[in-house]
């Protein structure tokens, strides 16, 4: 086949996988590699199970059988879930904006919706708290009126929609810059209306990004502290996060406790990169 | 009629990018609009697609008016450089999806895709994605999507601009064929002459946004009508001269003017002389038309041929402007072609067994601006062209590293604002003169505006001077504010540059619907005015009603003849004074006791200067 297809920038995983590795004398820099990881990260993972498992199976089980404890890993799932399906929605409808509009100001917006990366999360809180707090901007004007969205599970998910919001941006946006406009156009000539376009032939080719993003959302948002700390009043069965309830059972003494949910948070998130690896992996095979 | 565009208008940042457009193109014609990258071609298919929106006229496909349809009610097939299979997929699937918008059941749906697989040459690969298929396989599978809904009109946007020269000519004839046998009315746009000339029933030539000429391709290689077309489609030589007593007159050789194409007399008249129609000899065959007597200075075998190119000296009434002779060149470059085994001298005589004059081209102005100001000179130009109904092209002389692209730009949003965004804009970086002069000598230009001033800022000025030591076009000096020229004084003496300069002057008078006055300056204290005088100013009248333009002939004493036009350029309160320039080595301008020198210097008014030569 001699034809010359169209240029297409190379992926990163192309280029990796067409360097050549030098496999021969790999096992010092490995080592090196895995002595600074070992006290890093993976002792620190290794802590966690050991901890937990401390007073055995049965004790663990009986702390995570905990109600509160309970209600904190479900909690932190709902939210999470939540999470992630607005963020879908939210982040693919701002990329598809930032991707295919041109307009005055697009550079701007796309800075800002950038931003919640860069702002510690415990400043995001503070400011949901400025705005919607009793003796916030808005929250003064509707407070009265028994809306009141802080310290209650509303809180929570709005501090989680503002921290994980790049993350759909981060991975859906760059599959739609790389679509030619032709992509579309094509669809629309044959008869296809925008909606119809976006549903048949973007969504399906946004698929890997979708999946990508939303896990990472998913992820970040199951481990939130520090916004969720500010905006939740870490009430015990009402607002509390399983991160949270970890921090307060630390707080109060109860390692044992706090080890049990870590443990079990830890797992989970094992589950999504598992997920997400396999799935990346599979994607770049098919490419 | 498939397809009628009428008046098709496309506006993009000020500037036409399709500019009244108008076309139809017959139930199962294959039409190719042909044009460089950049021509606007490729917007006028979107146009007809709906996937842009015309700023003005109107699309018809097949009686129906489409103009105001989303591209989804106009039922038309694209096809797109680029393919645009859609990768999540399958060929089959992709070729379905057409027919699924539809709510065609999903047996016919199969049964169709296989069909169009067969035709395309792609049987069996339904299933795979295109990923896994050739640039030439994906761009058929493109092919087979936009006919499956059968649309009546099929539009190929540089359909096999991505592909290499085998799969291109294997795809052209597979296109042709489907085309014929679907009977699809098709148009396809493409920067390939060669792709032109063997796809179309019809092909049309864009420049500008224009559509400049339409014809099959025999006809346009044959009988252009415009120096754009006579020069896109082949080779050949286009020759310069003027239009005199009804005949196209360059230098010693003058031609018939069809009578299909009417020129005005006195006006610019172009001709094309392809290489197979140069005839090169000792001697002319007899009525053959004879260009001079030349040397080969360039010769280049290409198999059974060789290509020559024949150098004849600078002739009055005569410029070369294809091919763009390099800089310094004052003779005139022929283009010809002989059989491979035939000798020549080096000495030959040139003749014509053939050629084509070209449609009366529009005057042509230059006019420079240093950096991107909008001076005086700009606005004269701009107001002349209207006036003369031209085409003018604004070169901005932007000093070495500075940013040539946003001169441009900046000079495209200052004529917009003045409303002149027809003009062209030219930016070039370097020395001004050497600009001017290397823009004057790579295109061609009836009239250069120029500052008028004479002497000053080097930057800015000294070039309209030196463009006409070191050039042969009329330059103009602009003086004042620019309004309608309507009295022009001739300043005229007897002898070659009297010719030029009345017939100049009396074409642009034309053009502007001004009076003219002829003037000769005699001595004071001379007896009478001599009969060579009187005869000459008789056959400038006789020259300027047959141009159409009314005018005078007077005699004025006076000590000098400077002296003597001033007075007259005062008291007849003449918006332009036209002086003529002898040709020849000695070009100054600018010596003490040149007479064209001291009108530019004395004089308040505009001044054109028309060399001898021009």
């Amino acid at each position: 086949m001699s034809a010359v297809a169209p240029r297409v920038p190379d992926s990163p995983a192309r280029i990796a996988r067409s360097r050549r590795r030098r496999e021969s004398k790999a096992g010092l820099p490995v080592g090196i590699l895995l002595l600074v990881l070992l006290p890093l990260l993976l002792m620190p993972l290794g802590a966690v199970f050991v901890f937990a498992l401390r007073g055995g199976l049965p004790g663990f089980w009986r702390a995570v059988r905990a109600p509160e404890a309970q209600f904190a890993l479900r909690f932190s799932l709902m939210i999470a879930f939540l999470t992630a399906g607005i963020n879908a929605v939210l982040g693919t409808f701002a990329a598809y904006v930032l991707s295919k509009y041109r307009f005055r100001g697009e550079r701007t917006l796309g800075i800002v919706v950038n931003l919640p990366v860069a702002i510690p999360t415990v400043v995001v809180g503070t400011s949901l708290l400025l705005l919607w707090g009793p003796i916030g901007l808005l929250g003064k004007w509707l407070d009265p009126l028994g809306l009141q969205p802080m310290f209650r599970p509303a809180g929570v998910l709005l501090a989680h929609l503002f921290v994980t919001f790049p993350y759909m941006l981060g991975t859906v946006k760059p599959l739609l810059d790389e679509l030619e406009t032709t992509y579309e156009e094509a669809a629309y000539t044959m008869g296809a209306g925008r909606w119809t376009t976006f549903r048949l032939v973007l969504l399906p080719a946004l698929r890997g990004g979708l999946v990508t993003g939303a896990l990472l959302t998913f992820a970040h948002s199951l481990g939130e502290f520090g916004a969720t700390v500010m905006v939740s009043g870490n009430l015990r069965l009402r607002t509390q996060t399983a991160p949270l309830y970890i921090f307060a059972q630390f707080e109060a003494g109860d390692i044992a406790q706090a080890n049990a949910l870590a443990a079990v948070l830890a797992a989970l998130s094992f589950l999504i990169f598992f997920f997400l690896f396999r799935y990346t992996a599979r994607a770049k095979k098919a490419a | 009629m498939s397809i009628v565009l009428d008046q098709l208008t496309k506006v993009y940042g000020g500037r036409r990018v399709v500019d009244r457009v108008s076309l139809e193109v017959g139930d199962g014609e294959l039409f190719v609009l042909l044009g460089s990258s950049g021509s606007g071609k490729s917007t006028v298919l979107r146009l007809i697609a709906g996937l842009s929106r015309e700023n003005s006229g109107t699309i018809t496909l097949f009686g129906r008016d489409v103009t105001h349809l989303p591209a989804q009610e106009r039922g038309v097939g694209f096809v797109f450089q680029n393919y645009s299979i859609f990768r999540h997929m399958t060929v089959a699937k992709n070729i379905e999806f057409g027919l699924r918008l539809r709510n065609i059941p999903s047996a016919e749906r199969r049964k169709k895709s296989d069909e169009l697989l067969e035709l395309i040459g792609l049987g069996g690969l339904g299933g795979r994605f295109a990923s896994q298929l050739s640039g030439g396989q994906q761009q058929r599978v493109a092919l087979a999507r936009a006919l499956a809904y059968q649309p009546r009109v099929l539009l190929l946007d540089e359909p096999f601009g991505a592909l290499d020269a085998k799969i291109r000519a294997q795809l052209r004839r597979t296109l042709r064929e489907i085309q014929r046998a679907l009977k699809v009315t098709a148009i396809l746009v493409t920067h390939d002459q060669e792709e032109a000339f063997e796809l179309a029933d019809r092909i049309g030539v864009v420049e500008r946004g224009r559509l400049l000429e339409v014809g099959t391709g025999e006809e346009l290689y044959a009988r252009p009508q415009t120096f754009f077309v006579a020069t896109f489609l082949g080779a050949g030589t286009v020759l310069h001269g003027r239009c005199e007593e009804g005949r196209a007159r360059f230098g010693t050789l003058t031609l018939p003017i069809p009578s299909d194409l009417p020129h005005e007399e006195g006006g610019p008249v172009r001709v094309l002389i392809r290489p197979e129609q140069v005839v090169l000899g000792e001697g002319a065959p007899e009525r053959a038309p004879v260009l001079g007597r030349g040397t080969v200075v360039e010769q280049m075998f290409s198999g059974a041929t060789r290509r020559l190119r024949i150098r004849l000296p600078e002739q009055a009434g005569l410029r070369q402007i294809f091919p763009v002779a390099p800089f310094g060149e004052t003779g005139t470059l022929v283009e010809a072609i002989v059989p491979s085994d035939r000798t020549l001298p080096e000495e030959v005589d040139v003749a014509l067994k053939g050629w084509r004059v070209l449609a009366q081209p529009q005057p042509r102005l230059l006019v420079t601006t240093p950096g991107t100001e909008w001076t005086e000179p700009v606005a004269f130009a701009t107001r002349l062209t209207r006036d003369v109904g031209g085409t003018l092209a604004v070169l901005g002389l932007a000093p070495d590293g500075e940013d040539v692209e946003a001169a441009r730009k900046e000079i495209r949003e200052k004529l917009v604002e003045n409303d002149a965004a027809a003009a062209d804009v030219k930016v070039r970086a370097g020395s001004p003169t050497e600009q001017i002069l290397a823009e004057i000598s790579e295109s061609f230009y009836d009239l250069y505006v120029s500052d008028g001033r004479l002497d000053g800022d080097r930057r800015q000025m000294a070039s309209g001077s030196e463009v006409l030591e070191r050039g042969r076009t009329p330059v103009l000096f602009a003086r004042g504010v620019p309004r309608a020229v309507r009295s022009i004084l001739i300043c005229t003496a007897v002898g070659e540059p009297g010719r030029t300069d009345v017939r100049f002057g009396g074409w642009l008078a034309a053009r502007l619907k001004a009076r003219v006055l002829l003037l000769h300056v005699s001595r004071v204290d001379a007896d009478s005015t001599p009969a060579w005088v009187n005869a000459h100013l008789e056959r400038g009248v006789r020259t300027l009603h047959a141009l159409g333009v009314q005018g005078d002939a007077q005699v004025r004493p006076a000590r000098t003849p400077l002296e003597g036009i001033l007075a007259e350029a005062r008291t007849g309160n003449h918006d332009l004074v036209v002086i003529g320039r002898h040709s020849g080595p000695a070009r100054s301008v600018r010596g003490k006791d040149d007479v064209t020198y001291q009108v530019l210097r004395s004089i308040d008014r505009s001044v054109l200067v028309v060399p001898a030569d021009a």
